[in-house]
């Protein structure tokens, strides 16, 4: 083995995904609508050209490329999270998940702020088309986001009270689980809407 | 239950991982702030969003260590969108 790689005991394979079952059903409905709505963004697209390469360059490519590696950096802290509390460190998973929760404030600030911008210039989702998908589409993930940050905020707190172990930790995968998801969801939606055309 | 810890050069897989998929992302955003465009590019960002997509599932999911259906649900979601936004994409073109 090289001295570079060092593989300390790696987990055996498993035949279900980390966390509570239901939840992946949730996650695969919830990608399943997501799947639709980038369908029918490019779809709708190949009629309007102009109408959406024109339009989007005025989205703020910043903002979201801030909340892309805000999003992303989080589902790292998550994965700390989860790594912590399966050595059995409660008090180093709470500090991981308040991290990604911070992550996930930064994340819903901008977007806000971004909303902001557009709602003071008087853009509505009846503007236009483009408008019309940018939206509804990222007002539905913003939506997931914070949905997200109240499962890791609940989770956080029972991992405070001591509600987790080596042994017994599904609910923090399970959150785990949906907040990857989250951060999965924004890594298509970024470049769809504010680079590719 | 045994701790999955890989150590590559000093760090650990995962923050490998994180470190390609903001690479990978800043290099989109440069890509867009550089007005570059056309159906090349687009496919190319498409694919690098792709990749971070799968690294999530794999190592951030822990898909990896799944065997059987639920290794793959995530990996198809990829796929099919991917697949679909390419098509409008090369139409449009």
């Amino acid at each position: 083995m090289s001295e570079a790689i060092q593989l300390a005991p790696v987990e055996e394979p498993r035949r279900y995904p980390p966390g509570d079952l239901a939840i992946w059903i949730f996650i695969l409905a919830e990608l399943a609508v997501f799947a639709i709505f980038f369908s029918g963004y490019a779809f709708a697209r190949l009629n309007n050209v102009e109408l959406f390469n024109e339009y989007q360059q005025l989205l703020d490519r910043r903002s979201a490329f801030i909340n892309t590696l805000a999003l992303i950096t989080s589902s790292f802290f998550v994965v700390r999270a989860v790594a912590a509390i399966r050595e059995g460190d409660s008090r180093v998973c709470v500090r991981w998940l308040l991290a990604a929760l911070l992550m996930g404030g930064i994340f819903l600030l901008v977007k806000a702020a971004e909303y902001a911008h557009h709602l003071g210039q008087g853009v509505t989702l009846s503007t236009n088309t483009f408008y019309m998908f940018y939206l509804s589409l990222t007002f539905f993930h913003f939506m997931h986001v914070i949905m997200g940050m109240v499962i890791l905020g609940a989770v956080a707190w029972k991992a405070h009270q001591g509600g987790y172990s080596a042994t017994e930790h599904t609910g923090v995968e399970t959150g785990a689980s949906y907040w990857h998801m989250v951060d999965l969801v924004w890594l298509i939606l970024f470049p769809l809407v504010y680079v590719m055309h | 239950m045994a701790m999955q810890k890989r150590i590559i050069l000093g760090l650990r897989a995962c923050t490998w991982v994180w470190i390609i998929m903001m690479l990978l992302s800043l290099a989109t955003y440069v890509i867009g702030q550089q007005g570059l465009s056309g159906l090349r590019i687009s496919l190319l960002v498409l694919a690098f969003a792709l990749v971070k997509g799968q690294l999530v599932a794999t190592y951030f999911m822990g898909l990896g260590q799944v065997r059987g259906f639920w290794r793959w649900p995530v990996t198809l979601w990829l796929l099919i969108p991917g697949g679909l936004i390419s098509t409008a994409f090369i139409l449009a073109d």
